[in-house]
C-alpha cells in the first residue's frame, strides 16, 4: 500500500467547546490509484487530507506512507517527507507570485537540493505534458486560473512523490479548465504513475477517480469503486448516493 | 536559482517595498530617538534645565512619550511585514522547507535590516539634531547659550532601540515560523484581527476615567505633600494618570467598534466594518498617535505662553526701570544714572529711591527622612529662619505711589499684582530679628500688598521700621531704584549699558543666586559650618551659578540675586535669553509632529493596501468612485481625525487645568489668559497643516485604491 490511514482522530478546540471532526477514520490508497474523498462541508475531508500532509498533527491513530509511520517523524523528517514523498496542489493554487511558472515548478527541488540540470529538464518535460511550455517564464499574474493549477499540478510532481494529494484542485475553476485539471491529473497517472488523493465536492472531478471514499461526520460512510463502468455511470452512481446521504 | 538562497534573495528583491516599510519604520524610529536623545543629553541643554526642575521633567515626559510611540510603530511595522510575508513563509513549509531552514534565512535578512536602518538612523540622528538646531540659529534666534554640543552618552539610547528592533525582529520571525498549523501561517495574511464586543458603556466611562486620572495626576503631588507630607516618588505620581491612559484606551476602543451618536443607518457600514477587524492594532496605533499629538502640542505651547505670558508681565509693569543693590556695594546712583541718560538721549521722568532693611524672620522648615516609600517631612518652628527684605511703609508708598497705612505691630506681605502667591511670596511673619543687634520684634500679619515687581518682600509700619532696623550696617540694608523714562522703546541702548554698569560695579561678594540667604549664610558662621548656599557649595551640587561673565545667560538673568527689572531690557532680550528652552521645546513639538504624520501615514497606507480585496470586490459589486471614495475617507479620516482631535483637546483642557492649578488662590491669571489664547492660535495652525497632510494622503490612498491601474 502506498498510504495506510488507521483509525484516525483529530478535535478542534474552539472556546471552551471541542469540535471531533475525524472521528476514527481508516482508509488506504494503492500504487498509481486515483482516489476521491467526497462529503458535505463539515465531514473531515479536508482535515483528513491536512492530517496526512502533516500539516496539522492528529490526536490519535495512525499513518503510513510507503513504509514510514508518519508519527513517528521528527521535524525535520516531516519537513522531508513533504518535500519528497508528498505533492500538493491547493485550490487556490498557492504559487508564489515573485516567481515565473518555471520557476515555481523547481521549487519544491530548489527546497530540498536537487535543483540543477536533471531538474530543470524535468521541469521543462512537466511543462511540456501539461502544456505550459510558452507560459514557462510568465508570472501567475500573467496567467489563468486553469493554467495555475496546471502549473502546481507540475510543481506536485517534480520530486517524483510517491503520492499526490489535492485539495479541491478544481473547486476556483470554470468547467473548462476544471477539465483540463483533471486531464493533467490523468496525464501524471499514465505518463509518470503518479498516485493521487484528491479531495473534491465536484462529482464530475470525481467520476474520474478509480475509487471515491465518502465521509459524512467525520467517519467513511460509503466507498464507491468505479470497476469497469464508464465515466458518465459512475458519476450518476456518486450523485445518487449522495442524494441518498441528504435524504437519511 | 538552483538554492533556496537564491529563491530567498530573488523573492527579496521582488519584495523590496515590504522590507523598505520595514527598513524605513525603523530607521526614522532610530532616527528620531538619536535625535532626540542627542538633544537631551546635550551639555547645551542640561546646563539650562536644572535637575528635577519642571522643565526637564516636561521634556523627559514627552521623550519618554515619543520613544514609547516609536515602540509601538515599530512593532506594528514588523508585525505587518511578517502578516506580509506569511503566505511565502507558508508555502515554503507546505513544500517541504524545514523550519530551521526557514528561521536561518530571515535571521540573515532581519539582522541586515536591523542593524543598517538603525546604524543608518542612530549616525544620521545627530547630524540631523544639529541641521535643525542650526537652523533654528540662523533663521529664529541664536544666543551665546545656543553653541550646541554634544555627549556620546546619548547612543546609549539608540543603542538600546537597535538591539530591542533585533531582538523583537528575531523573536517574531521564530513565532511566525514554529506555529504548529501550517495553514495557519499561508492564511494569517487574509485573517482579520478578533476583536471581542464593546460594550456602548465603553465610551463615557472612558472619558470620565481620562477625566478622572488628569485631575488626580495633576491634584495627587500636591495632596502627597501637604496632607500626608510625602515626596512621592515619580513612579507613584505617574501612575495616578495611569486611569487616563484605561480611559483613552476604552474611549478609543468604542470610537473605533462602535462610534459614536446614533447610527446612521448603512452609510458607514463597510468603513467602520472594515476598522473594526483591524481591531487592536487600530486602536493601538490611535493611542500612540493620541500621546504624541499630546506631547507635540505640550511642547508646541510652551514658547507662545513663555512669550505671551512673560510679554503681558512686563507690559503690566508699573515702573520702567528698577534696580537694587546691598548697601555695601557701591553702585550708581541718581547723579551716575542721569549722567548715562544724557549720554544715550534718554530723559529721566521720575526718580525713586529708598532703603530697606534685611531681617531674620520666623518660619517652619522641612526635617526629611528617607523611608522605603520615599521621602517624609515634619515641619518644625523656628524663630529665626531665614532674611527677607522690609520696607518701611512710608518707604514703600514712596517707591510704589501706593498709600499704604499699617497698624503698628502688623506687617504686610507683598503678593503678586493679582493678589496670588507662590514659593516665592514668602508667608506670614509673626517674629522679625535684626542680625546686627539680635533684637526681636513681634508682628501680626496684615492684609497683603499686590506688586509683583517686590514680590516676597515686606511692609512694616514706619515706627515698627525705626525700632527693628536702628542698628544696622549697610550690609543688611538695601538700595532701590525705581524709575522712569520719556520713551521706554528707544531707551534699549541705555538699558544695556547701565546693565552692563551695575554688573561692573557689583563686588564678588554678590555675585550669588536668588536661594543665597545672607542670613542663613551669618547663622552657618556663627554655627562654624560650610554655608550651604554659597556659591561653590552650591555649584558642587549642581545648583545654578551666576558668573557676571555670563550676564547675557538664561541662567543669570533667571536667577542673579540683584538682577534688574528694565523693562525694554526684559522685552528685547526675550528671545535671546530664553533661546535654548523656546528652541528645545520647538525641536521637541517638531520631532513629535513628525512622528505623527509619518504614523498616520503609514498606518493609512496599510490600512489600504490591506483592505485592497475589499475595494475591489464593492468595485465589482458595482460600487460608483464616489462611494468608493467615502468608504476610503471613512477610514483614512478615523486613523487621522480621532486621534488629533483627542489629542488636541485633552492637551489643551490639561493645559488649562496646570493654569487653573498653579496659582494661588486657584484661576487663570490674566497674562495666563494671553498664553492660552495664543496657544489656540497655534493649535489652529498646526491642525490647518495637519489637515493638509490629511489631504495629501488621502489622495495617496485613493491612488492605490480606488484609482489603481486595471482597478
Amino acid at each position: 500500500m502506498m498510504l495506510t490511514v488507521e483509525n484516525l482522530h483529530k478535535s478542534y478546540q474552539v472556546g471552551k467547546t471541542t469540535y471531533e471532526v475525524l472521528k476514527g477514520i481508516s482508509l488506504a490508497v494503492d500504487q498509481g490509484e486515483f482516489v476521491g474523498v467526497m462529503g458535505p462541508s463539515g465531514s473531515g475531508k479536508t482535515t483528513l487530507l491536512h492530517c496526512i500532509s502533516c500539516y496539522l498533527p492528529a490526536d490519535g491513530g495512525r499513518i503510513t506512507l510507503g513504509e514510514r509511520a508518519l508519527a513517528d517523524l521528527d521535524e525535520a523528517a516531516l519537513a522531508a517527507v513533504r518535500n519528497q514523498q508528498l505533492g500538493f496542489v491547493f485550490q487556490d493554487f498557492l504559487l508564489l507570485d515573485g516567481l515565473t511558472v518555471r520557476q515555481n515548478i523547481l521549487l519544491p527541488a530548489i527546497i530540498g537540493g536537487a535543483a540543477g540540470p536533471g531538474a530543470e529538464e524535468r521541469a521543462d518535460q512537466l511543462c511540456q505534458v501539461f502544456g505550459l511550455t510558452p507560459l514557462r517564464e510568465k508570472y501567475p499574474a500573467e496567467i489563468s486560473g486553469g493554467e495555475k493549477q496546471r502549473t502546481a499540478v507540475a510543481r506536485a510532481l517534480i520530486n517524483h512523490p510517491l503520492l499526490i494529494l489535492a485539495d479541491e484542485p478544481t473547486g476556483n475553476l470554470d468547467s473548462q479548465s476544471s477539465r483540463r485539471v483533471i486531464d493533467a491529473f490523468q496525464q501524471a497517472r499514465a505518463a509518470l504513475g503518479a498516485t493521487i488523493l484528491m479531495v473534491t465536492h465536484d462529482s464530475f472531478a470525481a467520476s474520474f477517480c478509480d475509487r471515491v471514499v465518502i465521509l459524512r461526520d467525520g467517519v467513511v460512510w460509503r466507498v464507491l469503486a468505479k470497476g469497469e463502468q464508464d465515466r458518465v455511470h459512475f458519476q450518476d452512481q456518486l450523485l445518487d448516493v449522495i442524494r441518498d446521504m441528504g435524504k437519511e | 536559482m538552483q538554492t533556496f538562497s537564491d529563491v530567498y534573495r530573488h523573492l527579496r528583491r521582488k519584495q523590496w517595498r515590504q522590507y523598505a516599510l520595514l527598513a524605513g519604520c525603523a530607521f526614522f524610529s532610530t532616527l528620531l530617538i538619536t535625535a532626540y536623545a542627542c538633544m537631551m543629553r546635550s551639555p547645551t541643554i542640561l546646563t539650562v534645565l536644572p535637575e528635577g526642575g519642571d522643565s526637564r521633567k516636561q521634556v523627559m515626559m514627552v521623550f519618554v512619550l515619543a520613544v514609547l510611540g516609536c515602540l509601538v510603530f515599530t512593532t506594528y511595522a514588523a508585525g505587518l511585514f511578517f502578516r506580509q510575508r506569511s503566505r511565502e513563509l507558508g508555502i515554503f513549509l507546505a513544500l517541504g522547507a524545514s523550519r530551521q531552514q526557514l528561521k536561518g534565512a530571515l535571521r540573515r535578512d532581519l539582522t541586515v535590516i536591523a542593524l543598517a536602518a538603525c546604524l543608518a538612523g542612530g549616525v544620521l540622528g545627530a547630524p540631523l539634531s544639529w541641521c535643525v538646531w542650526t537652523l533654528f540659529r540662523r533663521f529664529l534666534v541664536d544666543s551665546q547659550e545656543m553653541a550646541l554640543s554634544f555627549d556620546p552618552v546619548a547612543y546609549g539610547l539608540p543603542l538600546c532601540f537597535g538591539a530591542y528592533v533585533l531582538v523583537m525582529l528575531l523573536f517574531l520571525a521564530s513565532r511566525s515560523v514554529d506555529r504548529t498549523n501550517i495553514l495557519d501561517i499561508i492564511q494569517e495574511s487574509h485573517k482579520s484581527e478578533p476583536i471581542r464586543a464593546v460594550k456602548r458603556w465603553y465610551g463615557p466611562v472612558g472619558l470620565l476615567l481620562v477625566a478622572a486620572g488628569v485631575a488626580l495626576g495633576n491634584l495627587m503631588p500636591s495632596v502627597f505633600v501637604r496632607v500626608f507630607h510625602w515626596y512621592a516618588p515619580s513612579v507613584v505620581t505617574g501612575l495616578c494618570y495611569a486611569p487616563a491612559l484605561v480611559g483613552l484606551y476604552m474611549f478609543l476602543l468604542h470610537t473605533v467598534v462602535n462610534g459614536w451618536g446614533r447610527r446612521k443607518g448603512y452609510k458607514n457600514l463597510i468603513a467602520t466594518a472594515m476598522m473594526k477587524f483591524q481591531g487592536r492594532q487600530t486602536v493601538r496605533n490611535m493611542l500612540v498617535m493620541t500621546l504624541l499629538v499630546a506631547g507635540a502640542y505640550f511642547a508646541s505651547f510652551y514658547a507662545p505662553m513663555m512669550s505671551s505670558s512673560s510679554a503681558y508681565s512686563f507690559e503690566q509693569r508699573p515702573v520702567d526701570y528698577e534696580y537694587h543693590w546691598r548697601g555695601d556695594q557701591d553702585l550708581p546712583e541718581q547723579d551716575a544714572v542721569l549722567a548715562l541718560a544724557a549720554e544715550h538721549d534718554v530723559d529721566l521722568t521720575s526718580w525713586a529711591q529708598v532703603t530697606a532693611a534685611t531681617l531674620g524672620r520666623d518660619g517652619s522648615y522641612s526635617v526629611e527622612r528617607e523611608t522605603a516609600f520615599g521621602t517624609t517631612y515634619t515641619t518644625e518652628y523656628t524663630q529665626l529662619l531665614k532674611g527677607a527684605t522690609f520696607f518701611s511703609e512710608s518707604d514703600w508708598n514712596t517707591l510704589t505711589g501706593q498709600e499704604v497705612d499699617l497698624r503698628p505691630g502688623t506687617c504686610a506681605n507683598v503678593l503678586d499684582d493679582e493678589g496670588g502667591s507662590s514659593y516665592r511670596s514668602g508667608g506670614d511673619v509673626a517674629v522679625l530679628t535684626n542680625m546686627v543687634t539680635r533684637q526681636t520684634l513681634r508682628v501680626t500679619p496684615a492684609e497683603p500688598l499686590r506688586y509683583t515687581m517686590l514680590l516676597g518682600c515686606y511692609v512694616l509700619d514706619d515706627g515698627d521700621y525705626a525700632a527693628i532696623t536702628q542698628g544696622l550696617t549697610e550690609l543688611w540694608t538695601e538700595e532701590y531704584v525705581f524709575f522712569n523714562v520719556a520713551d521706554v522703546e528707544a531707551s534699549y541702548p541705555f538699558a544695556k549699558a547701565l546693565f552692563q554698569e551695575i554688573i561692573a560695579c557689583s563686588g564678588p561678594e554678590v555675585e550669588v543666586a536668588d536661594y543665597y540667604d545672607l542670613v542663613g549664610a551669618a547663622l552657618a558662621q556663627e554655627r562654624g559650618e560650610p554655608y550651604a548656599y554659597d556659591p561653590q557649595q552650591a555649584a558642587a551640587r549642581g545648583l545654578s551659578v551666576i558668573d557676571y561673565d555670563d550676564s547675557d545667560s538664561s541662567e543669570f538673568r533667571a536667577y542673579w540675586l540683584y538682577m534688574p527689572q528694565f523693562r525694554v531690557l526684559d522685552q528685547n532680550d526675550f528671545a535671546t535669553t530664553m533661546a535654548v528652552f523656546l528652541m528645545l521645546f520647538i525641536f521637541i513639538a517638531l520631532v513629535c509632529f513628525a512622528a505623527v504624520i509619518v504614523i498616520a501615514f503609514t498606518r493609512s497606507m496599510t490600512l489600504a493596501l490591506t483592505n485592497a480585496r475589499v475595494y475591489d470586490d464593492l468595485r465589482r459589486l458595482g460600487a460608483p468612485p464616489d462611494y468608493l471614495y467615502r468608504t476610503v475617507k471613512g477610514q483614512v479620516s478615523r486613523v487621522f481625525q480621532v486621534p488629533i482631535l483627542v489629542g488636541t483637546v485633552l492637551i489643551y483642557a490639561f493645559y488649562g487645568l496646570i493654569m487653573y492649578t498653579n496659582s494661588q488662590p486657584a484661576g487663570i491669571t490674566a497674562s495666563e489668559g494671553a498664553g492660552m489664547l495664543t496657544c489656540l492660535a497655534v493649535v489652529a495652525g498646526v491642525t490647518l497643516l495637519l489637515y493638509l497632510v490629511y489631504r495629501l494622503t488621502l489622495r495617496q490612498v485613493c491612488a492605490v485604491t480606488i484609482y489603481r491601474k486595471g482597478g
